[in-house]
């Protein structure tokens, strides 16, 4: 995994199912899908002008929404930073695509958003591309 | 997308790679036996992902989600970049295909 330098050997996780950097990966996943949506609905909710304010989303920030979202986005940070810890960033950052997975799956499931064949086949091939990560993962923990 | 968009999007996905990087360099940092400095390493990763944060917060705010998404989808391909280059990161075949497949499938539930 790191042919130069590897100073030291990634460490291993505390013993349990909470402290599974997988499982806080999930973690990230799930609290990462939720941020974006709030955050979206809480920009859809702002007025766009031309201002600097507006260029860094600074207007977003008077709505509750963006708020929520906000807090999801630092739980969701507290999880990443754990399982950056066990896990190498490249395949740890490619594992939380599947949040392209669960946002069109949680709009079809809770706002009834149309599924359409094309959005199917990419939730198919992003899970296809997530268990090849996954394995490269463990393979990559086997010789470590 | 106007051009000025385009240019707030590129510099929030290196701001992107560049904090992620960061972070890891912390966190690698704070398990070793000398740990100085990995509390500095952490501000500036969380530092530069504030500045990504902002520029996406206000590219969301202008622009369909659907036509961010492709952006969003060629991030991990630009981490792993990233991670090869300044950690030293390696990845076997699986990886790469994982990587590739993922973001096809980004562009592709995107596009619906």
């Amino acid at each position: 995994m790191h042919d130069a330098a590897p100073k030291t050997p990634l460490p291993k996780p505390a013993r349990g199912l909470f402290w599974n950097p997988y499982l806080q990966i999930l973690l990230t996943v799930v609290l990462t899908a939720a941020a974006q949506i709030l955050l979206k609905i809480g920009a859809d909710g702002s007025t766009g002008d031309a201002s600097v304010g507006a260029w860094l989303g600074i207007n977003e920030l008077a709505d509750g929404w963006t708020w929520l979202g906000i807090l999801a986005f630092v739980s969701s940070f507290g999880s990443w930073l754990y399982a950056l810890r066990f896990l190498p960033l490249g395949l740890a950052f490619s594992l939380t695509n599947g949040v392209h997975i669960l946002v069109p799956l949680g709009s079809w499931l809770f706002l009834r958003e149309h599924l359409g064949p094309l959005r199917i086949a990419g939730i198919s091939i992003i899970i296809v591309g997530i268990l090849l990560l996954a394995q490269s993962v463990a393979h990559a923990e086997e010789k470590v | 997308m106007s051009a000025l968009t385009w240019t707030l999007v590129l510099i929030s996905q290196l701001a992107l790679v560049a904090g992620q990087i960061y972070l890891k360099r912390a966190m690698t940092r704070r398990e070793q036996a000398d740990s100085r400095g990995w509390i500095t390493l952490l501000v500036i990763g969380i530092t530069t992902m504030t500045v990504w944060f902002l520029l996406w917060l206000g590219a969301m705010a202008r622009v369909d989600l659907s036509q961010l998404m492709p952006m969003e989808g060629l991030s991990p391909l630009l981490i792993v970049v990233g991670a090869m280059i300044f950690l030293r990161e390696r990845l076997d075949w699986r990886g790469w295909t994982g990587v590739a497949l993922t973001c096809v499938g980004v562009v592709l539930v995107s596009m619906s």
